[in-house]
């Protein structure tokens, strides 16, 4: 049960992590009219279009992490005190104390994207696409490192 | 006052006080509950295994704070949201919209000093 929880997880984390991409690209870094690269295709999405999926699946994945949490502090904490993985264990600290912050930024965020020509004036809402990112990234990239440094399923 | 003003000026307190909430019951250690997974049960308020346990056997009984930092800001940040969206409208134009995202990144930068211990051990 927890495994099939984890494996939701990632799947909708790696859904989330391409959502966050693809509009913090096209935020920052606009395509001309003439996408003749991948990378140009990769940024000319419409970026509003991308706000509500994006809160539905940082949601989604934050509450699925949460439950997972539960186990990991159960099953995995105490195996990687044991053996001082303390690094790692700092890093996931950090990924729930980015998590949570996202988690307030999304009302902010959500709104930004829905009124794209008032207020905020200037880039405050790439910036906070661009913070959302960093804390997706995060959370992605620490979540490999806790499950690949004691294996699935061990 | 229309709804989306009032919406705005609600998100808008809402992100950066949940961020700076957030980053002070971290380090003050205002969790509105502690969460033990292994026993099942959930306390009001920050409580450490370590007060009624021998320090040895704190695996046993391993406490969660996240879940009430979290719960801290989040209540925090909503009371703060509703008493921005009273505000009237014309204090929104003092409000730099930078501070949305500027805020959040000094509690970010307040969670690493905090992780500093665990990163250098």
């Amino acid at each position: 049960m927890v495994t099939a929880l984890l494996i939701v997880h990632g799947l909708v984390a790696v859904a989330l992590l391409g959502a966050i991409t693809h509009q913090t690209l096209a935020a920052w870094a606009p395509a001309n009219a003439r996408k003749t690269s991948f990378f140009a295709r990769f940024r000319s999405v419409p970026s509003a279009k991308f706000a509500n999926a994006v809160v539905v699946l940082y949601v989604l994945t934050a509450l699925l992490g949460a439950i997972v949490y539960l186990y990991f502090k159960i099953d995995i904490g105490p195996a990687l005190e044991r053996d001082r993985h303390w690094q790692a264990l700092g890093l996931f600290d950090l990924k729930e104390d980015f998590v949570s912050i996202g988690l307030g930024l999304l009302p902010a965020y959500w709104l930004c994207w829905r009124h794209p020509l008032g207020d905020p004036p200037g880039r405050t809402c790439d910036a906070l696409t661009a913070v959302l990112a960093f804390i997706v990234w995060w959370g992605f990239l620490v979540g490999h490192i806790m499950n690949n440094i004691l294996g699935f399923g061990s | 006052m229309t709804v989306a003003s009032v919406l705005r000026k609600f998100a808008f307190a809402y992100g950066p006080a949940f961020a700076v909430i957030y980053a002070v019951a971290r380090a003050r250690g205002f969790a509105l509950m502690t969460v033990y997974p292994s026993l099942g049960i959930v306390l009001l308020g920050m409580h450490r295994s370590r007060d009624v346990a021998d320090p040895v056997l704190d695996f046993l009984a391993p406490e969660m704070w996240w879940y009430g930092w979290t719960a801290t800001a989040a209540i925090g940040a909503l009371v703060v949201g509703l008493v921005a969206a009273l505000l009237p409208d014309r204090w929104m134009c003092r409000f730099w919209s930078g501070w949305l995202w500027v805020i959040p990144c000094c509690a970010m930068i307040e969670c690493v000093y905090l992780a500093i211990p665990w990163l250098r051990r």
